[in-house]
């Protein structure tokens, strides 16, 4: 039986949100997939998205993103109302939300294939700030994910499935985002490289932004996020909160 | 026959052919549209350096006399009018064969008609304004020619292949160290991770089809110092751009200009046999072409095409 | 009921023409002679409401092509000259893009070559008729059999290539043909054309009613012949077998792996297309008794690319109402001037930058968008998808399955707001005996409760009047459990504690 929804309690009341949704309706075409959601996020959290295949995970983050085919419902992302009701088609605001302070890894390896992995990465170096710093960034990124070193003028396209990934997420965190938005980083990887794609998200800093993570593989989370949340049939479904870092 | 003359000569062709042809290949590759309203930029801006250099003649020769100043003067209005106008209309052509049919399904194929749609009105227009007569525009360089080691070259050809190589040079260093350089890369081959990489798409297409105006505006002046400019110049420009495109591989930089370049050495050669003269050198060209396009379908250096799928 | 109830027509079309014949009238139906199709699309059916069978035409297309066709037939020979000349025209370019449909819409080859083809045809046979005096019926032969070599070599690299490619190979093609004709040594002093080719139209009735009227007698069927190709191609077994192939994504792999040899059923498209273009270009020279290299040019090209475009690529009526709009201002409004172009360019524009696939396409697109808003809106308001996730939904065999749970979940919203602190009195006051309607309501939905979970009272075995709530296991042979430890002293008030719980469970799903 399920229960009823509790709201999420943030980590540390204090902390303000950096993502609050509420009341997210989202779908494509005649499909509704995701139904009145609400959702928070506060600053320092690492919140694991858990849930089934379908069940509407991918969307959340696309309705963030403005990728869904039509959406409604409030979306703040540092008290900034991006929401709203949308007409337009999808993709149309993605950049200016990006320039907001959103960094999303989609799912699987929605990536330029004719990039070298140095491009790449300064793709994701959008802001003026992060231009500028781009190698020391570079630098950091790497020192995440070492074996990308010594494959920097590689191509992006001819790189195996786990560097590919690790390429992806880097490319999200070449800027001071204050919310990151990971689709199934273990998503087709051999197990042992997701578990070392997944320590080197859980190495980053947490200070001053979000992490929410959506994935299929609760073992790959557990202990290790802030708070855990459920999605089932595109409603949140349970919130296992303050899951200690161990 | 003079080989060191027909080398020169077609360099200079490969030079004006190469700015046209990267033009139509870097909007494709870009933005994933055939752009058959290149024909259009390049007569509307051979017609505003003509407008531009006539209305300033008198205010030039008043102000500068018959010095070198007033060449130098004369050369800046003609080109920066021409290239000018070729943005202006790159803008135009964004503004109805980009913004609003970029989302939409079979995007390339509206964007060809659409494009030919602005040609065929263009032409139209031109036709109606100005009349069919065609215009002389001022020499830039110069008449008359100098020698280097023994080859006798016109100024007129040498000023259009040393600027050609200089202004391909920029833009192509342009596009590959800047960073408007690296998104447009990136738009290329996933317009979606490039939104999530904070590009707009909307916001990147526009210098892209500006660029390519401008450099088919210039394609336009340099070109018209050997034939005159008229409403209907822009046609075989145009075609000859496209097939240097194609036979470079859509979208390839370096293959186009390795197209331009054997394209114009070989209407130079053709021109200058004595058996086959001017009139076989768009045979002998179409014919080239086909047989490289049947032994390699995606061009010279068609590599590009497929990473954009 | 009264009398004077009115009945209204309702249904989507109620205007719709349907036949009733009698339910023990043999069905007659008329087959094309040496074929086993039917002319029209008759379909009937028993009308489960009315209880009547009909009989309706269920493709009207045929209908709006024997309107228009027959109208133009009839009315073409009392019009002026200019326009017989036009209706002539319109009837011969509308051929010719409608073979030209064939090529970009069912083969799927993007080829511009079709007037080049149709100028080839066209000077085989003119010059053959004037140097070797051929007979003008055998003009059409040769005609048809230019075009199909000149097919047949544009044909090898049309597999090869991709499709934008090849559009600018055929365009290049074209302006060959162009210079060549023009620098033929034959033809100089005519400036590259063929002139006083033999006709079937005698020479004396040239640019005469009667020769014009000819002319266009000749070019209607020309278009009639055509429509026919387009038909048997298109509609038949070769049509059908590059309908897999036409997908967007993956459809010639598709076609592949189901045996279907496409680039074949391709190349017979475009060698049939060709043979007929061959024999327009014949039918072109000797209606204008001459052909001048102007057919080759880019100009009257893109004029021709205008008309399918502005119709809409690959349907045949997209082909002819494109032709009649572009021909119509084209050579029907001379005093324009220059102005045609751009009245045409701007149609051709507005055209593709709001329809997806030109005037023709502009019902189905409507349709289209109309679906899509409405499911979208039905989408945004319902919740029923909530309750099954389209992943689940396909998972059930038994479909009941997905509307029961869904009906389940509405019902179960419409009880939850009859639940008031009143009726909740009511029950306790008067657990059995009469209630109102709410009550009822909602302790039929809980008497109707799945047997798992389900609660009930049991009777202790220490002492008569003392009961506790328990919950069925729903499995036979388990046990039910203890809800709580309550002892209850009046079965009334443990009736009313297991309303309680029930009310509880329903409020929290």
């Amino acid at each position: 039986m399920t229960r009823a929804f509790t709201p999420p309690i943030s980590k540390s009341p204090r902390m303000p949100d950096v993502l609050a949704i509420s009341g997210l309706t989202a779908g494509y075409g005649p499909l509704r997939v995701l139904h009145e959601i609400d959702f928070r996020v506060a600053e320092g959290e690492r919140v694991g998205l858990v849930g089934l295949n379908g069940h509407g995970k991918t969307t959340l983050f696309r309705a963030v993103a403005h990728m869904t085919g039509w959406q409604s419902g409030s979306i703040k992302l540092n008290d900034t109302e991006i929401g709203g009701t949308r007409s337009t088609g999808p993709g149309r605001r993605t950049s200016a939300i990006v320039r907001k302070g959103m960094a999303m890894t989609p799912q699987g390896d929605a990536i330029f294939p004719g990039l070298t992995v140095r491009q790449h990465l300064d793709c994701g170096a959008y802001s003026k700030l992060a231009w500028r710093e781009r190698r020391q960034r570079r630098d950091m990124v790497m020192d995440i994910f070492p074996p990308l070193r010594s494959l920097q003028d590689a191509l992006v396209g001819k790189l195996s499935g786990g560097e590919r990934r690790m390429v992806s997420v880097g490319r999200a965190l070449m800027v001071d985002a204050s919310l990151y938005l990971i689709d199934e980083p273990s998503l087709g990887l051999a197990p042992k490289i997701s578990a070392s794609v997944i320590e080197a998200l859980f190495s980053l800093p947490t200070d001053g932004r979000a992490m929410v993570i959506a994935e299929q593989n609760v073992a790959l989370l557990s202990g290790r996020v802030d708070r855990m949340i459920g999605m089932h049939a595109g409603r949140i479904r349970g919130d296992v909160g303050h899951v200690g870092l161990e | 026959m003079d080989i060191l003359g027909t080398l020169i000569h077609g360099l200079n062709l490969a030079a004006i052919y190469g700015l046209m042809a990267i033009g139509i290949s870097i909007l494709w590759s870009s933005i994933g549209m055939i752009n058959m309203a290149h024909g259009a930029t390049f007569a509307v801006s051979g017609y505003a350096a003509w407008l531009a250099s006539s209305a300033m003649k008198p205010v030039i020769a008043a102000a500068f006399g018959k010095t070198l100043m007033a060449k130098f003067a004369m050369a800046g209005v003609t080109v920066g009018a021409g290239v000018t106008a070729g943005a202006m209309f790159g803008a135009i052509i964004y503004l109805l064969a980009f913004l609003p049919i970029h989302d939409k399904p079979n995007y390339p194929v509206r964007s060809l008609i659409v494009t030919l749609a602005i040609n065929l009105a263009t032409v139209q227009l031109l036709l109606w304004y100005f009349g069919p007569r065609s215009r002389g525009l001022p020499k830039l360089f110069g008449f008359g020619k100098f020698e280097v080691l023994g080859i006798p070259i016109r100024y007129d050809q040498a000023g259009a292949i040393i600027s050609t190589a200089v202004i391909l040079g920029l833009v192509l260093l342009w596009l590959k160290v800047s960073r408007k350089g690296l998104e447009i890369r990136a738009m290329m081959q996933n317009p979606e991770g490039a939104v999530l990489s904070g590009i707009s798409v909307r916001w990147t297409a526009l210098p892209v089809t500006m660029l390519t105006g401008a450099l088919a505006g210039l394609a336009a002046i340099l070109l018209s110092q050997t034939i005159f400019v008229s409403p209907t110049s822009g046609a075989l420009p145009l075609i000859k751009g496209l097939t240097i495109a194609l036979l470079g591989g859509l979208g390839s930089v370096p293959g186009a200009v390795a197209g331009a370049v054997i394209i114009g050495f070989l209407e130079a050669t053709v021109g200058a046999l004595p058996f086959l003269g001017q009139r076989y050198v768009l045979f002998a060209q179409f014919l080239f072409i086909i047989t490289v396009l049947i032994i390699r379908p995606r061009g010279l250096g068609g590599l590009l095409d497929e990473t954009r799928e | 009921m009264a009398d004077d109830s009115r009945y209204y027509q309702v249904g989507q079309r109620p205007r719709e023409v349907v036949l009733h014949p009698a339910g023990d009238e043999p069905l007659r139906r008329h087959r094309v002679p040496f074929t086993r199709r039917h002319l029209v699309k008759w379909r009937s059916r028993a009308n489960p409401k009315s209880l009547r069978h009909e009989r309706r035409l269920s493709d009207k297309r045929p209908l709006w092509w024997v309107l228009g066709l027959g109208a133009l037939l009839i009315a073409t020979p009392f019009l002026s000259n200019s326009m017989i000349t036009i209706a002539a025209i319109f009837c011969m370019f509308a051929a010719i893009n409608v073979l030209w449909t064939l090529v970009i819409g069912t083969a799927g080859i993007f080829s511009l070559a079709t007037l080049a083809i149709v100028g080839i045809g066209g000077y085989a046979a003119a010059g053959l008729n004037v140097w070797i005096a051929l007979p003008w019926p055998l003009m059409f032969v040769v005609g048809g059999l230019a075009g199909l070599i000149v097919g047949g070599f544009l044909a090898l690299p049309s597999t090869r290539l991709d499709g934008l490619y090849y559009a600018l190979l055929t365009m290049g093609f074209a302006e060959i043909c162009r210079v060549f004709v023009v620098q033929l040594k034959v033809l100089g002093p005519t400036n590259g054309s063929i002139n006083s080719v033999g006709s079937f139209i005698p020479r004396d009735w040239f640019l005469q009613r009667p020769g014009l009227l000819m002319g266009f007698g000749g070019a209607f069927i020309l278009l009639l012949l055509s429509l026919l190709v387009f038909r048997i191609v298109n509609s038949e077994r070769l049509g059908m077998r590059l309908q897999t192939a036409r997908e967007e994504v993956g459809g010639e792999a598709f076609a592949e792996a189901v045996g279907i040899d496409y680039r074949q059923a391709r190349l017979y498209v475009f060698l049939i297309t060709s043979g007929c273009l061959g024999v327009i270009g014949a039918f072109y020279a000797m209606f204008y008794m001459s052909i001048s290299p102007s057919i080759f040019s880019l100009d009257q090209l893109l004029l021709l690319f205008a008309m399918i475009v502005i119709g809409g690529l690959g349907r045949s009526e997209g082909a002819v109402i494109g032709t009649a709009i572009v021909v119509l201002i084209d050579k029907g409004m001379l005093e324009l001037g220059p102005l045609r172009i751009l009245l045409i360019a701007a149609i051709m524009l507005g055209v593709t930058l709001w329809t997806d696939n030109g005037i023709a396409g502009i019902r189905d697109q409507f349709r289209t968008y109309r679906n899509r808003k409405k499911s979208e809106a039905r989408a945004r308001r319902t919740e029923k998808g909530g309750e099954v996730m389209p992943e689940e939904a396909i998972e059930f065999t038994d479909k009941q399955e997905v509307y029961y749970r869904r009906f389940q979940k509405r019902l179960r919203d419409h009880l939850k707001t009859l639940i008031t602190d009143d009726l909740i009195e009511q029950h306790r006051k008067a657990p059995l005996g009469k209630h109102s309607d709410a009550l009822n309501r909602v302790l039929n939905y809980f008497r109707r409760g799945e047997m798992a979970d389900k609660y009930a009272i049991m009777r202790q075995p220490d002492g008569f009047h003392k009961y506790k709530v328990v919950a069925f296991s729903g499995e036979r042979g388990a046990p039910p459990r203890l809800v709580d430890d309550k002892t209850y002293e009046d079965i009334n008030d443990a009736y009313h504690a297991v309303f309680l719980l029930r009310v509880n469970d329903l409020l929290e799903s």
